[in-house]
């Protein structure tokens, strides 16, 4: 866990011609394997700021580094969504039409393998899941714990080396925020992933060995938890 | 077995999503290629009964006005073509579409009772007619139509003429046509001395003679002969023909109409499909997805409407042929025959009208930027 996977320098945006700006030089670096924590309030720039570090958006100055190559320039955008950053969302987003497994092979249609093995290898995660019983079910379904399973699944379909979770208990109840907390750490852990989860939820911050709090664009503080190890709770 | 997801499986599935709005745009993409397979079905089956006449009656060149004016062309010129070399047989003939009765309208033929002509068709009964007589024969299919038999009397234009026979002709235009003796026909319609066009029978190609020069030193010698008149061959004359022109111009213009109607109507239901999933195609760009993998996926949602609906409406355009095949007003010009090409075609016109259709709506989908698309409610 020594070398930086990620790297912000300076990084600044705006909306709207500049009259709104959601990031004021934010400068930062993340190694690889690392689980941080980003809380702020709402309108902090957190989200923002993992839009930028997950290749989502472009800034508006300042730059976003993947192992020391420059996001968009060095590295395409989609290249690097595709193949080396997995996306959780607070709403799961999962395709309505679809079932469970079928969502989980969304994000590798685009790899060079074949239908089989993208189904093998989605039904592997699902069971990683718990969900070996619920794959033929259609997001609506499933209940909101089993549908972020499923979106964690798909998020890592593709094994990526960034995880971005935005919120991801934010519309689960606190049995499932638990759970959910629990598997994200301990996929982070045991498949030496970075993690970094942007939450409002103070215990989820605090738990993370790293937390980085955001108010208004900038970072606010940025420090590494005494009980790092310590798996977070809801 | 796991369930295996493809983008075609997933574009089928987004086009089932919205179930009543996919099959009222296949009714629509059926009903526009539907037309086009009719029309332009019509027009070809038209141009070729007329080239089956040509071919059933033994013609090789047909001698027309270099203008368009019709039955123009004067009848004692079939003298100078009998003399020339390349020429057997020479026979000047009219041809005019005449209203039989208020309902029936056909194709009325004038002949000299000795054209060669005569050897394609089949006498079913009775006799030919004679030249200078008062007399007419019938194909089979409008004697049917119009109830009449040998014996009986036909009233053409305020002139009554006695039916000598019914034939059975070599094309579908012949078959539903009525021949009348050239004179009657010059009297009948005030153009005594003039015609339609020479047809014209070539003798056979001499050894070492290739036939596509053979023609052309014919035409050339029927040229010279003949100043001011063209000589056509008669394949191509079946495809020149102005009443063939027009078919196809009319079935090409309507069916271009229809093809548009079409078009608007996937291009909307496409339109509508990408507003409503902006947030969906936000969630495939998050995930990684290309540009370019977005627009194949709204491209090949058209494109499968457009295949669905064009062969629906294939078997529609060939339904709609066979009914106007059997029609008393329009058996006589088209026939059920339903050429693979003309199946070819359709598919390919179905297949252009989704991808157009398609293009718009997935170059927005494909532009969208993902944090945009996700903010979208």
């Amino acid at each position: 866990m020594t070398n930086p996977i990620l790297e912000v320098r300076d990084l600044q945006k705006s909306y709207d011609q500049g009259q709104i700006e959601a990031l004021r030089g934010v400068s930062l670096s993340i190694l690889a394997g690392e689980y941080v924590a980003i809380s702020g309030p709402s309108g902090s720039g957190k989200s923002t700021l993992l839009q930028l570090l997950g290749g989502l958006d472009v800034p508006t100055r300042g730059q976003v580094l993947f192992r020391n190559s420059i996001l968009g320039s060095s590295i395409g955008l989609d290249t690097y969504r595709s193949q080396h950053v997995g996306f959780i969302f607070q709403a799961f987003h999962l395709m309505p039409t679809l079932r469970a497994i079928e969502n989980v092979q969304v994000p590798m249609l685009g790899v060079a393998a074949s239908a089989k093995d993208r189904a093998a290898h989605a039904e592997a995660l699902l069971c990683e899941m718990g969900l070996e019983h619920r794959m033929s079910q259609y997001p609506n379904q499933l209940s909101a714990g089993e549908r972020q399973r499923v979106a964690i699944a798909r998020a890592l379909a593709n094994n990526p080396a960034i995880l971005l979770a935005d919120e991801p208990t934010g519309n689960l109840d606190s049995v499932n925020s638990a759970r959910i907390m629990e598997m994200l750490t301990g996929i982070q852990s045991k498949r030496g992933m970075t993690l970094i989860v942007v939450t409002h939820e103070n215990e989820i911050a605090n738990s993370a060995p790293r937390h980085i709090r955001i108010r208004d664009g900038r970072i606010e503080s940025d420090g590494r938890s005494s009980h790092a190890s310590e798996r977070p709770r809801a | 077995m796991a369930v295996q997801l493809s983008l075609v499986w997933f574009a089928c599935k987004n086009l089932k999503r919205r179930r009543l709005r996919t099959l009222l745009t296949l009714g629509g993409i059926a009903m526009a290629i539907g037309a086009f397979v009719a029309l332009v079905g019509f027009s070809r089956s038209f141009e070729h009964e007329w080239l089956r006449i040509y071919e059933s009656g033994g013609t090789d060149i047909a001698v027309v006005q270099k203008t368009f004016l019709n039955t123009s062309v004067d009848e004692s010129g079939v003298a100078k073509l009998t003399a020339l070399s390349t020429v057997a047989r020479a026979t000047p003939m009219i041809f005019n579409m005449m209203d039989l009765t208020p309902e029936i309208n056909a194709l009325v033929y004038g002949w000299k009772a000795d054209s060669f002509e005569f050897d394609a068709l089949t006498m079913k009964s009775g006799r030919r007619f004679r030249d200078g007589q008062p007399e007419l024969i019938l194909g089979d299919l409008l004697a049917s139509n119009l109830n009449k038999t040998v014996g009986d009397t036909l009233t053409i234009e305020g002139s009554s003429f006695k039916i000598t026979g019914v034939f059975h002709g070599g094309s579908a235009l012949e078959t539903g046509a009525a021949i009348l003796p050239l004179d009657q026909l010059q009297q009948l319609s005030s153009l005594q001395g003039k015609a339609t066009a020479f047809h014209v029978r070539l003798r056979p190609v001499p050894a070492r003679e290739s036939p596509e020069h053979y023609l052309q030193t014919a035409q050339a010698q029927i040229e010279a002969a003949l100043p001011g008149l063209r000589a056509v061959p008669a394949a191509e004359r079946a495809s020149s023909n102005q009443l063939v022109v027009m078919a196809h111009a009319v079935a090409w213009g309507t069916s271009s109409i229809a093809l548009l109607m079409g078009i608007l109507g996937i291009a909307n239901t496409m339109a509508m499909s990408v507003f409503e999933r902006t947030r969906e195609i936000g969630i495939l760009r998050a995930l990684g997805w290309k540009r370019w993998r977005i627009l194949l996926l709204i491209e090949f949602e058209a494109t499968a409407l457009a295949f669905v609906g064009g062969i629906f409406g294939i078997a529609l355009g060939w339904g709609a042929l066979h009914v106007l095949s059997t029609l008393p007003q329009t058996a006589t010009i088209v026939s059920a025959d339903f050429p693979p090409m003309l199946f070819l075609e359709s598919l390919g016109v179905a297949l252009l009208v989704g991808l157009a259709a398609g293009a718009i709506p997935a170059c927005r989908g494909a532009r969208l930027s993902p944090v945009e698309a996700l903010r979208h409610d």
